[in-house]
């Protein structure tokens, strides 16, 4: 064969329209675009957000489709090819430099949201995304409408709880420090009310609990657990002050438990979000010691009611004496 | 006033010079997105050196920009010197250059205040869509016109490279980009990232890689002073390349729900691109047999080898991430941006570079002025990419392992940081190359030895 200019041009366009027919013009032909049973269309300020998301690369961090092997934030619902139907572009993501934010809607309530478009790291304090802040807050409440879209009906229903929570949230922070606290005990079930933390407050636990808070807590509670992190003044009600606690334990003997569950599940309806997939067990109950020590200066690691010790720990004795019990010997 | 248009090989020494002056733009985009990927907080708030921003600037001015453009500039010399002519039209090559790089311009220009469509490799708008495919058709008429007053009855492989890699874009630019609805250059649906990937793809394999194997195939051979090892095999590398590039886009989305049967066709034809790039690749590599010294021995054929080697890397890759089970662990992460940089920089970066640097005297009349400064842009690049490559395809495992094993996206990030810090690093060599290459062409230009026509006649015979 030799190549001519003939062979050449037609040649090559012939083939490669034939390709092209067949990997794009088929597709035209016989994809359906059938809704799936969460699709909803999107609201006028939702499409100015999308338009805001496409606009501003967010793609270039985030996706926006969940496969059987996910597990983060949305694993919960693996992308249907219905979820993106009229969208313009439906644009997918190449990279997670973030988390796929494709069912994001619900997830956090839309204080968090502000806080965390103004600066990220207020609320995540070793994220890599940029600052928002310049797009100034007309642009911010729109991509927060777009983002709390994301995963359109599933995700109504949990913006939906968001809502309803935050009303008696924040009507319990406004009732004061101490109201606020019980109300926010109350909603913790009853066995975790009275469970001590199992595991001692060892040097080396409180340690991985300190770099745990630094990494995840640290800009909401403030590094002295007063709440005054970066992100209070965005957030109603603000993160808690963890130094009102001590007028709190249950039976002035628990609070580890409450950690434990607080921290695992989040509270809907404030900007304090749930770990369970960031932290494993042992993580978690760190964490908890952490904070007792460090802002309640009292842990009620390892007292009754207990069961048989972990086979690796070391013998550990709790010296952190009940508040009111100060000086009364072991604490035990 | 306008009279330089019309000089002998003034655009392909415009397109020449733009590339290089885009190399240097891009790297600088390229390094400040790395940083921003170790500190957030540099440079924060500041709209149009924001990460979602300056990313595509990077990656746009490095395709277009400096590859694209800098191949362009290689070809519109090559193709007439093979053809034994001129260039048809010169003021027509430097409308094409205008609106091509009014295109490229538009990233910067554009993107910074979020003037974009957004989807990957599609991003100019559709203005400066419209600029490029003006470019492409005018190169494209310029190219066949040259064809026909051709004096040398045979057309060289890099001539089929070089044209039809702008032929095959005019088709495939427009529908990638849909450029039927111009406000957002979207389709409705999913349907829009097979749309997305078929340009996605193609940018790379339909557009630089030919560009870029054209220009391989021209300087190797005059270097190594031996004829092309086979043109039956070079023949069949070309139709195998467009019959099976054209289809493997669907790879890029494997795991989102597209259709299956598109999913079996990418993966089946990503792996049997197996065939094109070892027959480009045994092809140069049989021509080069014996006068590797005289490759590797020329900086310019150095980087031109180099290139190669890296296309053998990548194309040892990319069939192997396009397996799903493997994609499973190096999707959506560092991975990827390994591939798509030893692909780039690797194989179309070096390409173009080392067939500027060969061409560039004759196109410009003048010796290069330091050939020790081209080593050391080898130099440069070699090691800023080479740990690009292994930290960030390192990194990727580590982000895949993890995310496999149930660890959110989230907590892996202080995994990563010391690569990140590691490529950011790395990034300071290859911004070194791109500058001292572009200082080398500007002296190059003002004080490079005149060569005396004899001399370029003879540097243009020896092919
Ligand atoms: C440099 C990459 C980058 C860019 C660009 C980026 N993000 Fe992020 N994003 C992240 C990272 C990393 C996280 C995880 C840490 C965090 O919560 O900030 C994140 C988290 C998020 C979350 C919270 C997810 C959760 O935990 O529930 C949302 C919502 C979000 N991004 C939206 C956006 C939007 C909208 C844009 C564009 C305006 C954007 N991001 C741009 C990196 C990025
Ligand atoms: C985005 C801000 C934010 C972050 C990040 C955050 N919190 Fe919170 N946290 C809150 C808010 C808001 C509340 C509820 C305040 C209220 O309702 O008064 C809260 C409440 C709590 C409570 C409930 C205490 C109780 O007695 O019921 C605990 C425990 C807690 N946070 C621990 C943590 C830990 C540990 C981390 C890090 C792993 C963390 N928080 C991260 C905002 C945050
Ligand atoms: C045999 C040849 C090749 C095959 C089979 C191949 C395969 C792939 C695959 C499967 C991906 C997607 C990876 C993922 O997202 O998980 C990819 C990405 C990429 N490839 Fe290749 N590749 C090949 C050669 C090339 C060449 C020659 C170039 C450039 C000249 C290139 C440039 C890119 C780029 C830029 C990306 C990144 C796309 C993104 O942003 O996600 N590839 N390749």
């Amino acid at each position: 064969m030799k190549m001519t200019p003939a062979l050449l041009i037609v040649g090559a366009l012939l083939v490669f329209w034939a390709s092209a027919f067949i990997i794009v013009g088929i597709p035209s032909l016989t994809m359906k675009e059938t809704p799936s049973e969460i699709w909803r269309p999107l609201t006028a300020e939702e499409e100015a957000g999308h338009r805001l998301y496409v606009r501003n690369g967010c793609s270039y961090c985030h996706s926006l489709y969940i496969r059987i092997n996910d597990w983060d934030i949305g694993a919960e619902r693996i992308a249907k090819s219905g979820d993106y139907v009229g969208q313009e572009p439906a644009i997918l993501g190449s990279e997670r430099t973030g988390p796929d934010l494709s069912q994001e809607g619900g997830e956090h309530p839309d204080d968090w949201h502000l806080a965390h478009f103004v600066n990220p790291r207020f609320t995540s304090p070793i994220s890599l995304m940029p600052s928002w802040e310049f797009l100034g807050p007309v642009e911010i409440r729109q991509l927060t409408a777009y983002v709390q879209a994301l995963g359109l009906k599933a995700a109504d229903a949990r913006v939906a709880r968001q809502r309803y929570w935050k009303t008696p949230a924040a009507a319990a922070y406004a009732s004061g420090l101490d109201a606020n606290v019980e109300w926010l005990h109350s909603q913790v079930p009853e066995v975790w009310r009275r469970m001590p933390n199992p595991y001692p407050a060892s040097e080396a636990s409180l340690q991985r609990g300190k770099r745990i808070y630094q990494e995840f807590c640290i800009n909401c509670h403030g590094p002295v657990g007063d709440g005054k992190g970066p992100a209070f003044r965005y957030m109603n009600p603000p993160p808690l002050n963890f130094t009102t606690l001590r007028r709190h334990l249950v039976e002035n003997r628990y609070i580890g438990g409450i950690f434990y569950y607080q921290i695992m599940n989040g509270i809907t309806g404030t900007g304090m979000p749930y770990f369970k997939k960031h932290l494993e067990s042992e993580k978690i109950w760190d964490l908890a010691n952490y904070l007792g020590v460090s802002f309640v200066g009292y842990t009620d690691a390892n007292i009754d009611p207990r069961g048989i010790d972990a086979s690796y720990e070391e013998p550990w004795q709790n010296r952190y004496p009940q508040p009111g019990q100060e000086g009364a010997g072991t604490g035990k | 006033m306008f009279a330089f248009v019309k000089k002998p090989q003034s655009a392909a020494l415009a397109f020449l010079i733009a590339g290089a002056v885009w190399f240097v733009v891009g790297a600088l985009y390229g390094m400040v997105s790395a940083i921003h990927l170790v500190a957030p907080e540099f440079f924060s708030n500041i709209p149009f050196l924001v990460f979602g921003r300056e990313r595509p600037i990077h990656v746009n001015t490095m395709l277009y920009g400096f590859t694209g453009t800098m191949l362009t500039g290689c070809g519109l010399y090559y193709l007439p010197a093979l053809l034994r002519t001129r260039l048809y039209s010169e003021p027509l090559g430097w409308l094409s250059f205008l609106f091509w790089n009014l295109t490229v311009a538009s990233g910067p220009l554009g993107f910074s205040f979020a003037y974009t469509q957004g989807r990957e490799y599609n991003e100019y708008i559709w203005i400066a869509d419209i600029s490029l495919m003006l470019a492409v058709v005018l190169l494209i008429y310029n190219l066949v016109m040259t064809i026909v007053q051709r004096t040398e009855q045979q057309l060289y492989v890099s001539v089929w490279y070089f044209v039809a890699a702008f032929l095959w874009t005019a088709g495939n630019y427009p529908i990638s980009n849909v450029v039927w609805h111009p406000s957002t250059g979207a389709m409705p649906g999913l349907i829009d990232s097979i749309f997305l990937w078929f340009w996605g793809h193609n940018l790379p394999g339909l557009l630089i890689t030919p560009l870029a194997t054209g220009a391989a195939y021209f300087v190797i051979p005059r270097i190594t002073r031996t004829p092309l090892n086979s043109h039956t095999l070079s023949l069949a590398g070309f139709w195998f390349l467009v019959a099976l590039y054209t289809h493997i886009g669907g790879h890029h989305v494997l795991q989102s729900p597209i259709p299956n049967w598109l999913k079996t066709v990418s993966v089946v034809d990503s792996i049997a691109m197996v065939v094109p790039v070892s027959i480009v690749v045994l092809n140069l590599w049989l021509t080069a047999r014996q006068e590797g010294q005289r490759v590797w021995g020329d900086p310019a054929g150095r980087l031109v080898m180099g290139g190669i080697v890296w296309y053998l890397i990548t194309c040892i890759q990319g069939p192997l991430q396009s397996l799903p089970y493997l994609q499973r662990v190096t999707h959506f992460n560092n991975w990827t941006v390994g591939h798509a940089h030893i692909a780039m920089l690797g194989f179309g970066g070096y390409i173009a570079l080392g067939a500027m640097w060969h061409i560039l005297p004759l196109v410009s009349g003048r010796e290069i002025y330091s050939q020790r400064l081209v080593n050391l842009q080898f130099g440069l690049i070699t090691f800023g990419l080479t740990a690009f490559f292994l930290v960030l395809t390192t990194a990727g495992l580590i982000q895949g392992s993890a995310w496999h094993n149930g660890e959110t996206v989230y907590r892996v990030l202080p995994e990563i940081a010391p690569f990140m810090i590691s490529r950011a690093a790395s990034g300071i060599f290859i911004l070194g190359g791109s500058l001292i290459g572009l200082y080398n062409l500007y002296l190059t230009l003002r004080q490079g030895r005149e060569l005396q026509p004899v001399e370029l006649l003879r540097a243009e015979e020896a092919s």
